[in-house]
C-alpha cells in the first residue's frame, strides 16, 4: 500500500491510529503549506476542531510577525527535505486560535509527495523555568554587584574566582588584577604566607577555623595599606568544585569608636581616681592646720586669759568654734567621697534594727515621738550605708523640728521592683523652690549659726541611694511638715 | 608609764601636733623625757644608735615626708630588737586601709587626733594611763 493511499484515505476517514496515540500534537502539511491531518493533541494544543484546521494553512499556527520567513523556510524544506528540528537554537513560537502564543519545539519528517508531518511541543513551562532561572542568576548577580560588602570567591587552591565591586573599592585592586591570584594577595604578612598552609590544613583535616564563624581580621589594600575587617567565610560545592565566599565588611569606623570609647573610659577612670584622692589628700592635708589653728586658739585663750578682754575672748570662742565647723565639713567630703570609694560587703541588712541603731545614736528629746512602722523589710546591701541613709533622714527631722510635740514617722511600702521608704516629720516644712538645691552638697537652707549643719547630709542620701540605683525625692508644706520618699530596689546593689 | 625614766619617741612632722603631745604629756605631769623626730627614717637612725636605751613607747603619725608610718612599721616590725616596742599610731586618717595596714603590722593602738586640744589631752591621758597599768617585756 502506498503511503500517498494511506493519506489520501486519511483526508476523509479515521485518522492513523499512530498519529491519534502521539502526546505531542502532529500535523501533517502538504506542499502547497496547507494542513491535510491533525491528531487529538493537535486540536487541544491549538484550539481548533480538526474541521477548521484543515481549512487552514500551516502559516495560520505561526504569529503573524514569522510568517512570511516561515514559507519562504518551507520552500526551501520542500526543495531539501529530510528529517530535521525546526530552528536549532532559536525560540519559535506558535500561534492559538484564541491568538495567544506558546514557546515550541518542532520537529519535521519528510513525507512522500511533499508531505511534511510537524510535531509540536509545547516548551512554555521549561521556557518559564528557564526564565526563572535566568532570572535568579540575574537578581543574584546584581545583588553581589550592588552589595556594600566585599564578597570574593576562592577555589580550593585559592585562587580569586570574582571579586565584587565594593570589593574592588575596598582593597583598591580591578578585577583584572586579582582574578586568577592567590586570596594571600589581600592580607597582610604574615597572614599572608600562613593561608595556603591554613587553606590545605582545613582541606586536609576538615578543621575549622574562620569558615562559618566569622572573626575580626586584618585586610591589606593595593596600596600596601592595613585596615580591620569582620570575614565571614562559607564553603559551596558547585559539580564537584568546592569553592569559598567571603564576606568582607570593613570596621575601621567601628573599630575607631571602640577605640575612642576605650579612651573616653579611661581618661574618666583616671580623672575618677584623681578626684577620689584629691578628696582624701585635700581632706588630710586640711585638717592638720586647722588642728594646729585649734590648739593654739585654744593655748591663747588659756594662756593668756588674764591678759584678754571680754571682745578678745569672745572671739577666740568664735575663731574655735569656725575650726570645729570646718572640722566637720571636712569630715563630710571625706564621708561623701568614701560612698561608692570604699565598698563593704553586701549583706542582708534588717532596716528594724537599723533604725532602732540610729536612734539610739541620734537620742532625741522627750518631745519628740517617733513612730516606726513595724515590719520593715530586710533588704541586701552595705550595712554602713542603709545606717547613713536613715541616720541622716532621721537627724534632719530631729534637728530642725520646731513644734513643742514633735512627730517623726518611718514607714516602708514594697512595689513590684522595689521598696519606698519614707521619713516624715511636722517640722518647718521646706519650699517647693528649695527641694532641688538641698541635695545638693553643701547646700543648707538655715544660717549654720542657728543649727550647725555642714550641708552634706541629703547629698550624702542621694548619692547611696542613687548608688543602689534608687530614686529620693521629697514633698513638704512649709509650716506643717516634709516627707523624704527613696526607694531601693528589691534586688539589693545594682 | 610604766617606767619613767624611758623615754616617749614621738614620731610627727608637724611642729605644732608635737607641741601638743608635750604640752598635754605636762599637763599630765607625764614626766618621761619626750623624743621628737620628724619621720620615719629619723626614727630608725635614733633607734639603731649604739648603746641606745629602747623607748618605753612609740607615738606614730602616718603622713610624713621622707618615710611615712606604715613603712617605718614594716621595718619596726620586721626588726627582732624593735618590735616588742609598743606603737601607738596617732593620725588624721580615718581611712580603713591605714587601720587595717597599722593593725596588720602589730600596733598597740590606733588614736585619730582631735581638732578639739581638750581632747586630745583627754586621749594623751588614756594612753598614759594604759601604759601606767600593762606590762613590757625587758
Amino acid at each position: 500500500m502506498q503511503f500517498s493511499n494511506i493519506i489520501n484515505g486519511l483526508e476523509e476517514k479515521d485518522p492513523l491510529w499512530l498519529l491519534e496515540s502521539a502526546a505531542d500534537a502532529m500535523l501533517i502539511i502538504d506542499s502547497m503549506g496547507r494542513i491535510v491531518q491533525a491528531n487529538g493533541a493537535a486540536e487541544t494544543l491549538f484550539g481548533y476542531a480538526r474541521a477548521e484546521l484543515f481549512a487552514l494553512s500551516v502559516e495560520s499556527l505561526i504569529p503573524p510577525r514569522f510568517r512570511a520567513t516561515h514559507a519562504l523556510q518551507r520552500q526551501e524544506y520542500a526543495a531539501h527535505p529530510g528529517s530535521r528540528v525546526m530552528g536549532t537554537g532559536l525560540e519559535l513560537y506558535s500561534l492559538r486560535k484564541d491568538g495567544s502564543e506558546f514557546a515550541a519545539d518542532i520537529s519535521l519528517s519528510s513525507l512522500e509527495d511533499g508531505y511534511v508531518l510537524a510535531t509540536v511541543h509545547d516548551i512554555t513551562r521549561r521556557k518559564h523555568a528557564e526564565e526563572a532561572l535566568a532570572e535568579q542568576g540575574t537578581r543574584l548577580a546584581a545583588i553581589v554587584e550592588t552589595a556594600v560588602d566585599a564578597i570574593i570567591t576562592i577555589n580550593e587552591r585559592g585562587t580569586i574566582d570574582s571579586f565584587n565591586p565594593a570589593a574592588e573599592r575596598l582593597f583598591g585592586y580591578a578585577p583584572d588584577d586579582v582574578l586568577g591570584k592567590n586570596i594571600s594577595l589581600l592580607m597582610p604578612s604574615p597572614y599572608r604566607e600562613e593561608h595556603d598552609g591554613y587553606l590545605e590544613h582545613y582541606l586536609t583535616t576538615g578543621e575549622k577555623r574562620i569558615i562559618g564563624l566569622g572573626r575580626e581580621v586584618v585586610a591589606q589594600r593595593k596600596d600596601g595599606s592595613t585596615f580591620p575587617i569582620e570575614l565571614a567565610v562559607s564553603e559551596m560545592h558547585v559539580g564537584k568544585r568546592r569553592l569559598f565566599t567571603g564576606l568582607v565588611h570593613d570596621i575601621t569606623l567601628r573599630k575607631q569608636v571602640e577605640e575612642r570609647q576605650a579612651q573616653l573610659i579611661r581618661e574618666l577612670e583616671s580623672a575618677n581616681e584623681e578626684l577620689k584622692n584629691f578628696a582624701y589628700v585635700v581632706s588630710h592635708d586640711l585638717k592638720a592646720p586647722l588642728r594646729a589653728i585649734g590648739s593654739l586658739a585654744d593655748w591663747i585663750s588659756t594662756d593668756q586669759a588674764e591678759k584678754l578682754d571680754a571682745d578678745g575672748k569672745e572671739h577666740l570662742r568664735l575663731l574655735t568654734q569656725r575650726v570645729r565647723r570646718m572640722d566637720s565639713l571636712i569630715d563630710g567630703i571625706l564621708e561623701y567621697s568614701r560612698v561608692g570609694r570604699v565598698r563593704e560587703a553586701v549583706v542582708a541588712v534588717d532596716v528594724n534594727e537599723i533604725i532602732k541603731e540610729a536612734l539610739a545614736m541620734l537620742a532625741p528629746s522627750p518631745h519628740i515621738r517617733v513612730e516606726v512602722a513595724p515590719d520593715l523589710p530586710i533588704i541586701r546591701a552595705e550595712r554602713t550605708r542603709i545606717l547613713q541613709l536613715f541616720q541622716n533622714l532621721l537627724s534632719n527631722a530631729i534637728k530642725y523640728l520646731d513644734k513643742p510635740a514633735g512627730l517623726i514617722r518611718v514607714g516602708c511600702v514594697g512595689h513590684n521592683q522595689d521598696w519606698e521608704f519614707t521619713v516624715s516629720d511636722n517640722g518647718p516644712g521646706i519650699e517647693v523652690r528649695h527641694f532641688k538645691r538641698i541635695f545638693q552638697l553643701f547646700q543648707t537652707l538655715a544660717p549654720k549659726d542657728r543649727i550647725e549643719s555642714t550641708g552634706v547630709g541629703l547629698s550624702l542620701v542621694k548619692k547611696i541611694v542613687e548608688m543602689y540605683g534608687g530614686r529620693v525625692w521629697v514633698e513638704s508644706q512649709p509650716g506643717v511638715g516634709s516627707t523624704f520618699f527613696f526607694t531601693l530596689p528589691r534586688s539589693g546593689a545594682s | 608609764m610604766k617606767s619613767t625614766c624611758k623615754a616617749i619617741l614621738l614620731v610627727e612632722d608637724d611642729e605644732v601636733d608635737a607641741m601638743t603631745v608635750r604640752r598635754a604629756l605636762k599637763e599630765l605631769h607625764v614626766n618621761n623625757p619626750l623624743v621628737v623626730v620628724e619621720n620615719g627614717e629619723e626614727a630608725l637612725g635614733y633607734l639603731r644608735q649604739p648603746d641606745q636605751v629602747m623607748p618605753c613607747i612609740i607615738l606614730l603619725d602616718l603622713n610624713m615626708p621622707v618615710m611615712g608610718g606604715i613603712e617605718f612599721l614594716e621595718v619596726v616590725k620586721h626588726d627582732a630588737v624593735l618590735k616588742r616596742i609598743p606603737v601607738v599610731v596617732l593620725t588624721t586618717s580615718d581611712e580603713q586601709q591605714d587601720k587595717v595596714a597599722s593593725f596588720d603590722l602589730g600596733v598597740a593602738g590606733y588614736i585619730r587626733k582631735p581638732v578639739d586640744y581638750q581632747q586630745f589631752v583627754e586621749a594623751v591621758r588614756s594612753i598614759d594611763a594604759y601604759w601606767t597599768l600593762s606590762e613590757l617585756p625587758q
